[in-house]
C-alpha cells in the first residue's frame, strides 16, 4: 500500500519523555502522519456529511449575519448556491485529502473550505466551539508532508526521501495545538469566572441551566441531569477536577502513563459534558483529537489477525 | 513555526477576542447563579394555554446553542417582531401543534433553573418581547 520508507524503530521518539517538548527534534515514520491524515479526514468528511442539511440550511438565511473569522471579510449573507458549492467542494477535498490524491493541492482546499464554513456557520450570532480544533488540525496537515505513504500520490510516484522530523514535527505542533487549546480553555475559567467557579456550585448551575435551556425551547434535555443536580456538595470538587485537567494538558507532552492519563481524564471531562448537558465535542470524543500523542501507524501495522487476510492471500502466491 | 503557532494561539488570550479557528475558549466559563434568563418562543391557544415549540420551529436547527443565540441576538437587535413572524410561519406548518394555536409569543423568561431540574416551580419573571398571528 506505500511506496514510502519503512518503519524505522529509531525514528520513533514520541515515546521518549519530554521528547516532545522540543517539537524540532521529534522524529516520526511517515506513516504516522499518514494515519493522522486519514484519521482526520474521515472524522471531518464525515462530519460534514453527517451535518450537511445545517450547512446547507445556512444558505438560506438573510438576516442576523455577524461575520466572524474568516467570513467577517463578506458583507453580509452569501446566496444559497454558494454555500452549497462551497459544502461540496470541501466534502469533494476531503475525500480527496483523506485518501492522499493531490493532497498537496486537496490538503489546502480542505482546511480552507472547512474554515470557511464553521466561520460561516458562527456568523449568526451564536459562535461555537465544537470546530476549532479540527480545523486547526486540518491547517496544520495541510502544509505538511502527510501523503507521503498510505496514499494514491504515494502509489503514483517515486518515494520521497525526508527526514523524520519533517512527519514528526506537525505530530508534535498538532499535539502542541490540543494541549494549549485546553490550557487556554481553563484559564478562561479562571478568568472570567475566577475562584468562584471552581470553589462555587457554577458547575452544577450550567448543568441545571444547559437542561432549562433545552427544556423551554421544545427539545428533551438529559434525564440524568435532573438528578445529579440535586446531589450535593460533589460540584466543586467537578468543578475543580474540570479546570485541573484543562490546565494540565501539558503533561500528555511527557508521553507514557503521563500522556493516556490525562487523555483519559479529558475524555471522560467531555463525556460527562455530553451526558449530563447534552453538549458533546465529537472531535474529541471519538479521540481523534488525541492521535497526535500516539503512534497511530499502529492501529494499521498491528492490526488483528482477522484484517490481514489479503498479506496472507499475496504471501501465499 | 511554533513559536508563531503559540503566538497565534495565545493572541485572542491576550487581546481577550473570541473568534475562529483562533479562541478564547470561554465556554461555561462565566459563573452562573441559579437564577437564569433565558430566550424561547411559545405557542399560544384561542383559549390563552402556552405551550413550547420544537427547536426547528423556533430557529431551524437542531442545536439549542444556535437557536438560543440567534434569538437573542435577534431580541438583542430589535428584530424580535421579525423573528416572531418567521416562527409564526414555521408554527403553521409544524404537525406538532396543537390546531388551536392562534399566535406566537418572543419571550424572555427567568427561571431558578436548579428548582426547575429537580421539579420545582422554576418562573420568577416573564417578558413578551412580541407577540404575532400564525397564519391560518
Amino acid at each position: 500500500m506505500t511506496t514510502a520508507p519503512a518503519l524505522d524503530p529509531s525514528t520513533d521518539d514520541a515515546e521518549r519523555p519530554g521528547r516532545q517538548l522540543w517539537l524540532v527534534d521529534v522524529g516520526a515514520p511517515p506513516e504516522r502522519l499518514a494515519m493522522f491524515r486519514i484519521l482526520a479526514g474521515v472524522f471531518t468528511v464525515a462530519y460534514l456529511l453527517i451535518r450537511f442539511p445545517v450547512f446547507v440550511q445556512l444558505g438560506d438565511r438573510e438576516r442576523g449575519f455577524e461575520g466572524v473569522g474568516v467570513a467577517s471579510l463578506l458583507d453580509g449573507p452569501v446566496s444559497s448556491w454558494v454555500v452549497v458549492a462551497v459544502l461540496l467542494g470541501t466534502v469533494a477535498a476531503g475525500v480527496a485529502a483523506t485518501v492522499g490524491a493531490f493532497h498537496r493541492v486537496t490538503g489546502v482546499a480542505f482546511a480552507v473550505g472547512m474554515l470557511a464554513l464553521s466561520s460561516y456557520r458562527s456568523s449568526w450570532g451564536q459562535l461555537l466551539h465544537f470546530e476549532h480544533l479540527f480545523v486547526l488540525h486540518l491547517l496544520v496537515l495541510a502544509f505538511a508532508p502527510a501523503a507521503d505513504a498510505w496514499s494514491l500520490d504515494a502509489r503514483r510516484r517515486a518515494p520521497v526521501e525526508r527526514s523524520p522530523e519533517s512527519y514528526g514535527f506537525p505530530l508534535a505542533l498538532a499535539a502542541w495545538i490540543v494541549v494549549l487549546t485546553y490550557v487556554i480553555a481553563g484559564v478562561a475559567k479562571l478568568r472570567y469566572g475566577g475562584l468562584d467557579w471552581v470553589l462555587g456550585d457554577t458547575l452544577r448551575n450550567h448543568v441545571a441551566y444547559s437542561a432549562a435551556r433545552l427544556d423551554v425551547l421544545g427539545g428533551t434535555p438529559s434525564p440524568v441531569a435532573g438528578p445529579v443536580v440535586g446531589i450535593g456538595g460533589v460540584w466543586p470538587v467537578a468543578a475543580a477536577a474540570t479546570v485541573l485537567i484543562e490546565l494540565a494538558a501539558p503533561v500528555a507532552l511527557l508521553g507514557g502513563k503521563w500522556r493516556t492519563g490525562w487523555v483519559a481524564a479529558a475524555w471522560a471531562m467531555h463525556a460527562g459534558i455530553l451526558v449530563f448537558m447534552l453538549v458533546g465535542f465529537p472531535y474529541p470524543l471519538f479521540l481523534v483529537a488525541f492521535a497526535p500523542f500516539y503512534r497511530i501507524e499502529r492501529l494499521w501495522t498491528d492490526r488483528p489477525s482477522w484484517l490481514r487476510s489479503d498479506d496472507r492471500r499475496l504471501s501465499a502466491r | 513555526m511554533t513559536a508563531a503557532v503559540t503566538g497565534a494561539l495565545l493572541l485572542p488570550v491576550a487581546i481577550d477576542r473570541d473568534g475562529l479557528p483562533l479562541s478564547t475558549y470561554p465556554m461555561y466559563s462565566q459563573t452562573r447563579g441559579e437564577q437564569v434568563s433565558l430566550v424561547t418562543a411559545r405557542a399560544v391557544t384561542a383559549g390563552g394555554d402556552v405551550s413550547t415549540l420544537s427547536l426547528g420551529v423556533i430557529g431551524e436547527s437542531d442545536d439549542p446553542l444556535v437557536v438560543a443565540g440567534e434569538l437573542r441576538a435577534a431580541i438583542g437587535d430589535g428584530r424580535a417582531e421579525q423573528r416572531c413572524r418567521e416562527i409564526a410561519e414555521r408554527a403553521a406548518g409544524w404537525s406538532g401543534s396543537a390546531d388551536d394555536i392562534v399566535a406566537v409569543e418572543v419571550v424572555t423568561e427567568r427561571h431558578d433553573v436548579v428548582g426547575r431540574a429537580t421539579g420545582d416551580a422554576s418562573l420568577v419573571e416573564r417578558t413578551v418581547h412580541a407577540r404575532c398571528e400564525v397564519p391560518a
